[in-house]
């Protein structure tokens, strides 16, 4: 009893010690500074002191504990890749605990630049950003893709300068063509906005597939076309029912109504833990020669109809399939 | 790229001896930095006059000045016979306002109307060659933009930002005037935002503050030139034949917040609805134009593709990075000096 008790009160002790994480960061960092100087003197004891080498070292030490060890490199669309490693802890724990997410058919996706095409769903770009992390762990840093964003979410405020980071792009022809010649993957979502703004009912059904935008592109580039099916998304942020009236005066399509969001505030913005599937089928048959528009908009039919198939076969697989632990 | 310039498209000319003698240059605006600096460029290569109000303090000797008013209605006259008397082949156009004023009128009296002047006398003493000096601004700062926005991108402008507006109407007014007049050679270039050691202007006295307003949650890329490499794409455009419209940029993009900390400054993130109050935006601080006129450039993308300036004029020796760098590291030097 003593003995619990006294062991309690020790653990306690323990942990209003425990420095807090920013201390322990300062702690390494002047550990290492320190280090750092010591190695130096002891080195040079003989030879005079490197004051600048010393100054410069301690410049960039110092600069480590704030916010300008940024460089701020980025690329010419504004993807950090600095940005995106140190973000990747975070987006695996997002990936494999909160969504439990599974790629399949990952043997379809071909090297170079390629176009995927998903469905899209939810309100915030979950799926593009699921899609770059998946194929970026699974195959590399190399594979990874940068997403389209339509123009409202681009330009969302404090939504902007983080998509841009993690390599979100503005959806418009000039953008995907320029990373698809560039040698860049893409992934596009041909339904736009119209996907985003699905209610929950109308879950996993594709809406209108644009005017062919993804063939051409691909049929000007070159590019292979691999169809994703993304199931998950539109479980993550389920739309209940969307008001219209007051979307015009806040700048956005619509105003969704989800079981979190608005009554949680900023926190309906965290989405459901549902459990995502990324199948990537197989690239689409395109012939370079057929290039007049019927040729492309039947193309576009293809595509859609086999993104659809892939959506229907997962949803009934998982219908049939008992739970999965821990879901 | 039109079928007038294949031989020089490619590759720097190899002598000085090279290109054909590129005549009298007139340069209009010689007190802005670009014209000035423009001027000490081209003297070695040919006789240089500078059309101004007054001249500048130091010039070489060897440039000729000739004090024209370009907002009077009788300078169109004026600068025929300037033109025609000393047989002017070459004019490039850089007398516009660079830093806007609450006087609307006499803003565009003089980015307008006196391109106007200049063009109608430029047609009439029937010289070969025209630069003009543009900005990739009058693009305009869009949600809609591409991420690199083309030489034929439409230019949109901004309707708040009456500088701005000015300039896409002066690129209107010396687009007609190439059209009509095919025997002239009319280059237009388009420089982002120019630093540089030396070079200052309303932005980059709103980049050099300490604490430098940014609207709050918004990062945009931006993309900056140097002053040197600027100067190189017009003594280029003034000795060679370009014609059509060019990005003048560098390559590379960085964004806002990147820059301002890399210089050692401090970011102030101010929500839109404040900025009204804000003094320090450049637009905001002399002219009457709405603050969106210039913080829309701090939101939406507006970056140009400069492919078609580097395949032109060579690629510039700084990117943005180095350029930013080179202007930063001026300013503190300056700070010992």
């Amino acid at each position: 009893m003593t003995d619990e008790r006294h062991s309690d009160a020790a653990a306690e002790r323990r942990a209003r010690l425990a420095p807090a994480d920013e201390e322990r960061v300062l702690h390494a960092a002047l550990g290492g500074l320190t280090d750092g100087i010591r190695a130096r003197l002891d080195r040079h004891a003989a030879e005079p002191l490197d004051w600048v080498a010393l100054i410069d070292e301690l410049r960039r030490r110092g600069g480590s504990l704030g916010m300008s060890e940024q460089t701020g490199e980025v690329d010419d669309f504004g993807f950090d890749a600095g940005w995106v490693r140190r973000s990747r802890p975070f987006f695996d724990l997002l990936a494999e605990r909160w969504f439990r997410l599974e790629a399949r058919g990952l043997a379809n996706v071909p090297d170079g630049p390629v176009l995927f095409v998903a469905n899209r769903g939810g309100l915030l770009p979950w799926d593009g950003l699921m899609i770059s992390h998946g194929l970026e762990r699974r195959l590399g840093e190399a594979a990874r893709p940068r997403f389209l964003v339509a123009d409202w979410l681009i330009t969302l405020p404090f939504a902007q300068p983080a998509l841009a980071r993690l390599g979100g792009v503005r959806a418009c022809q000039e953008n995907a063509e320029r990373l698809l010649r560039t040698g860049r993957s893409v992934v596009a979502f041909p339904e736009g906005v119209k996907g985003a703004a699905k209610v929950y009912a109308d879950r996993y059904r594709l809406q209108r597939f644009g005017r062919g935008g993804a063939v051409r592109l691909a049929l000007e580039t070159g590019c292979p076309v691999v169809p994703v099916a993304v199931v998950g998304a539109d479980d993550a942020h389920p739309v209940l029912f969307k008001i219209e009236t007051l979307a015009r005066s806040v700048g956005l399509p619509f105003v969704p109504v989800t079981p979190t969001f608005p009554w949680l505030g900023p926190l309906g913005a965290i989405p459901l833990p549902a459990r995502w599937t990324l199948e990537f089928g197989e690239p689409l048959d395109l012939d370079p020669a057929d290039h007049d528009e019927l040729a492309v908009l039947q193309a576009n039919e293809t595509l859609r109809r086999r993104i659809q198939s892939m959506l229907d076969a997962e949803l009934r697989a998982r219908a049939q399939a008992p739970t999965p632990p821990g879901s | 790229m039109s079928a007038a310039d294949p031989p020089e498209s490619e590759s720097p000319r190899p002598t000085p001896a090279d290109p054909p003698p590129s005549g009298v240059t007139a340069i209009t605006g010689l007190r802005t930095f670009l014209g000035r600096r423009l001027a000490e460029r081209l003297v070695p290569h040919g006789p240089v006059l500078g059309l101004d109000l007054h001249g500048p303090q130091g010039l070489p000797p060897s440039v000729e000045l000739h004090e024209i008013d370009l907002t009077r209605p009788d300078a169109a006259t004026g600068l025929v016979d300037v033109l025609a008397k000393r047989d002017v082949q070459t004019v490039v156009h850089l007398a516009f306002r660079r830093r806007p004023t609450a006087d609307l009128e006499a803003d565009h009296e003089l980015d307008v109307l006196g391109t106007v002047h200049l063009l109608g006398a430029c047609a009439a003493a029937g010289i070969r060659r025209l630069v003009v000096g543009s900005t990739t601004m009058v693009y305009g700062a869009r949600a809609d933009n591409p991420n690199h926005l083309r030489e034929s991108h439409p230019l949109r402008g901004h309707p708040h930002a009456h500088a701005v507006q000015n300039r896409v109407e002066v690129e209107e007014l010396v687009a007609r005037f190439a059209t009509e007049r095919p025997g002239t050679v009319v280059t237009v270039l388009r420089p982002c935002w120019i630093v540089g050691p030396t070079y200052r202007d309303p932005i980059v006295d709103y980049l050099a503050r300490p604490w430098v307003p940014v609207l709050l949650g918004y990062d945009p890329l931006l993309q900056l030139v140097h002053e040197d490499d600027c100067l190189h794409a017009f003594e280029r455009a003034a000795r060679e034949q370009h014609p059509g419209a060019f990005n003048v940029v560098a390559p590379g993009v960085l964004p806002l917040s990147a820059l301002i900390r890399g210089a050692g400054q401090r970011v102030l993130q101010v929500p839109p609805a404040w900025i009204h109050r804000l003094r320090a935006f450049p637009s905001q601080a002399q002219s009457g134009d709405r603050p969106e006129g210039f913080y829309d450039y701090l939101r939406y993308l507006w970056v140009a593709d400069g492919e078609k300036g580097f395949r032109a004029f060579g690629p510039p020796s700084y990117d943005t990075r180095e350029a930013w760098m080179s202007f930063v590291s001026a300013r503190r030097m300056r700070r010992y000096l």
